[in-house]
């Protein structure tokens, strides 16, 4: 299982590695100064990933040859991904979190985005949940904005 | 003696009713900073800065700057105190400095030793505050003039030590480990480059230019990276939340960790010194230190006290020896003392060589107040290490999402772009991932941290030989450097090849 991910890894670092090269030889030489330009070092960077990661695909096909014959007992990651759902729910309520953040400001999606997280993670205590999310959005929002006088989206902008 | 009077004056500002008070009110929003992750020193003393402005305003110039230096160095070592506590209660490195004491702490609190770990690691900052501050004063000059002639190449040079060491020491395989390091060196080269001012990688994106945050980065391969194991592999077992049984440590314990915390005050003190090479790179340092010299090496990343009790000394007392070429040379060694520069030039003092000579009240009255803050840590932590012991027995179900909340107001406050948050989002993917295949995320955020330096040093060393890259071998410290980092990757490689058995550390 960690096989695949370790092979998939490989080749992915080695076209990011190749990816990098390209995107380096195409920024511009600096004018004068030193004959290092801005270029050598993610060159250098490039090339010795590309390097790595076909040392890792060599590593990862050893020692899949290996395996066949002892199973590598330390993948311990078998264990089936039974919260994938709650997983998602909380990932998307993340994103949408990010989207509305700056839009409805946020004392109401932090609120939101907790209330969600909670009841996902456990449902019921309603009370409980929308306390504690009242509290931590706003003593949040009070103690960073009005005390200390940072700065956050505050409320909605419309 | 004019060190010790200069030392005396110093102690009478720090003693000052409004001092101490800002030193009592840096120390604790300090540790509540370094105990919530996201917010490290660096954002924690920014935000402070207009608040500590506010305060003095009613001071005269010097007294306003001098309180208001020493809350924010307050702040400073009260965030490195905090965010060892989140590393071993909660496995979430409060700022990149701890990261290391997840490696043995966590492991302690899993057995049911946090208490021993957090009190080893208040005893510890404490006793390298008191080193790194008679360090301070004993050697401010004779230690910045060999720190002077550092140049470049000798930088360059220590700082891929650090990187070779850092990638010899995590995970399972060495190959894994270099990835991710160049994987963090290049994303250090994103945004305008700082020597030449041209743009790289940044596709035009403005967001980009400034580079990525180390802060986004580390807070999602950490933290977010951990919540979502945690989510999606429920796992039940109760042993991980573990219960303080006893705050003070065993008689053992105190013995297993007195060496270490003296090796790690001293080293980090050191480290702290040098430019560039901060409280990161001399936990890292200590906890290779600690293991190399150890009886009892395989016990390290299990729970080992000198694991914890090593790298927390160490980086208090890099953060005491950092202030070293910021006060004498007017550089700073990071980012944090980089703020810290910013304030005092806000107060019309400029940090350097003349410092001592023209605000002696400024300069010494910030050493003695470190002394009275580090003191003040150790009084309020060991009875309060229980209170931030509640933390961890915080039912999961409302911990998880307030940590999500409370990484993305972190990076929000810091960032202040959404931009920053999907980039969260997506390294805590990618943390999960690497996490669970062996990729070892540390090596990466460090190679973030020190990649812009890296290549700077590298750059200006090969300005200064014309382009000729023998000057990283002709200069001895720097060939001495090099040489130690090349032989950290290859001896575990070799003694592989001989068959015999490596002990590498796990990332948790």
């Amino acid at each position: 299982m960690s096989q695949t991910f370790d092979k998939i890894s490989s080749i992915a670092f080695f076209i990011i590695g190749i990816l990098f090269i390209t995107e380096a030889t195409q920024i511009s030489d600096s004018a004068y100064g030193s004959t290092v330009g801005p270029k050598s070092f993610p060159l250098g960077l490039g090339i010795v990933l590309i390097l790595l990661s076909l040392r890792l695909f060599y590593e990862t096909w050893k020692q899949a040859a290996k395996s066949k014959i002892v199973r590598n007992t330390k993948t311990s990651s078998q264990t089936t991904p039974i919260e994938l759902k709650k997983f998602l729910i909380l990932f998307i309520s993340a994103i949408a979190y990010v989207f509305f953040l700056e839009i409805v400001g946020y004392v109401i999606t932090t609120f939101i985005f907790l209330l969600i997280g909670f009841q996902t993670m456990e449902r019921g205590k309603i009370l409980a949940s929308i306390s504690i999310s009242v509290a931590f959005s706003v003593g949040i929002y009070y103690v960073f904005s009005v005390i200390l006088g940072g700065s956050l989206p505050s409320f909605p902008t419309f | 003696m004019t060190t010790l009077q200069f030392l005396a004056d110093g102690f009478a500002v720090a003693f000052q009713w409004q001092n101490l008070l800002f030193a009592f009110v840096g120390v604790i929003i300090g540790t509540a900073v370094g105990v919530l992750p996201g917010i490290g020193p660096m954002s924690g003393v920014a935000l402070l800065i207009p608040v500590t402005a506010t305060l003095t305003s009613g001071l005269p110039t010097e007294a306003a700057a001098a309180s208001s230096i020493i809350l924010l160095a307050g702040v400073y070592y009260g965030a490195m105190y905090g965010g060892s506590t989140t590393s071993i209660l909660l496995n979430t490195p409060g700022e990149s400095s701890s990261v290391v004491t997840t490696l043995d702490g966590y492991q302690m609190a899993k057995q049911g030793r946090a208490g021993s770990a957090l009190a080893i690691a208040a005893i510890g900052s404490f006793c390298a505050g008191i080193i790194a501050l008679l360090g301070l004063v004993l050697l401010a000059k004779p230690l910045s003039s060999i720190a002077l002639k550092f140049g470049p190449a000798e930088y360059f040079s220590l700082m891929l030590l650090g990187l070779a060491a850092v990638s010899g020491l995590a995970g399972r395989s060495i190959t894994k480990a270099l990835i991710m390091t160049v994987l963090g060196l290049m994303i250090g080269t994103i945004g305008i480059d700082a020597v030449s001012g041209i743009e790289r990688f940044t596709f035009g994106q403005p967001t980009l230019f400034s580079g990525i945050e180390f802060l986004t980065i580390a807070v999602g391969l950490f933290a977010l990276g951990e919540v979502f194991k945690t989510i999606l592999e429920k796992d039940n077992d109760d042993g991980q939340i573990a219960k303080i049984n006893r705050v003070f440590p065993t008689k053992q314990d105190f013995k297993d960790s007195m060496v270490p915390i003296a090796r790690g005050s001293f080293l980090g003190f050191f480290i702290g010194v040098l430019p560039g090479a901060g409280a990161t790179l001399a936990s890292f340092f200590s906890y290779i230190t600690e293991k190399k010299f150890s009886k009892t090496p395989e016990q390290f990343g299990k729970g080992h006290i000198a694991g914890v009790a090593g790298p927390e000394s160490a980086n208090n007392a890099a953060s005491g020896g950092a202030m070293i070429p910021l006060l004498t040379l007017g550089i700073p060694g990071s980012g944090t003392t980089a703020i810290l520069m910013g304030a005092l030039i806000m107060y019309n003092i400029q940090p350097g060589p003349l410092l001592f000579d023209e605000h002696p009240e400024v300069a010494w009255g910030l050493i003695a107040s470190m002394f009275i803050g580090n003191l003040m840590l150790l009084i309020l932590n060991m009875p309060l290490v229980r209170v931030f012991a509640k933390v961890i027995e915080t039912p999961k179900k409302y911990l998880l999402p307030i940590i999500i909340a409370i990484s993305f107001f972190g990076v929000y406050a810091v960032q202040y772009t959404t931009f920053d948050l999907y980039l969260l989002l997506a390294c805590g993917i990618l943390g999960y991932l690497f996490a669970k295949n062996d990729y070892p995320v540390a090596p990466l955020v460090l190679a973030l941290v020190l990649g812009p330096m890296i290549e700077n040093n590298m750059r200006r060393a090969l300005t200064i030989s014309n382009g000729d890259f023998s000057i990283f071998v002709s200069k001895p410290l720097s060939l001495v450097f090099l040489i130690v980092a090349v032989s950290w990757l290859l001896i575990p490689i070799f003694m592989k090849m001989r068959g015999k058995n490596v002990i590498i550390n796990e990332e948790e």
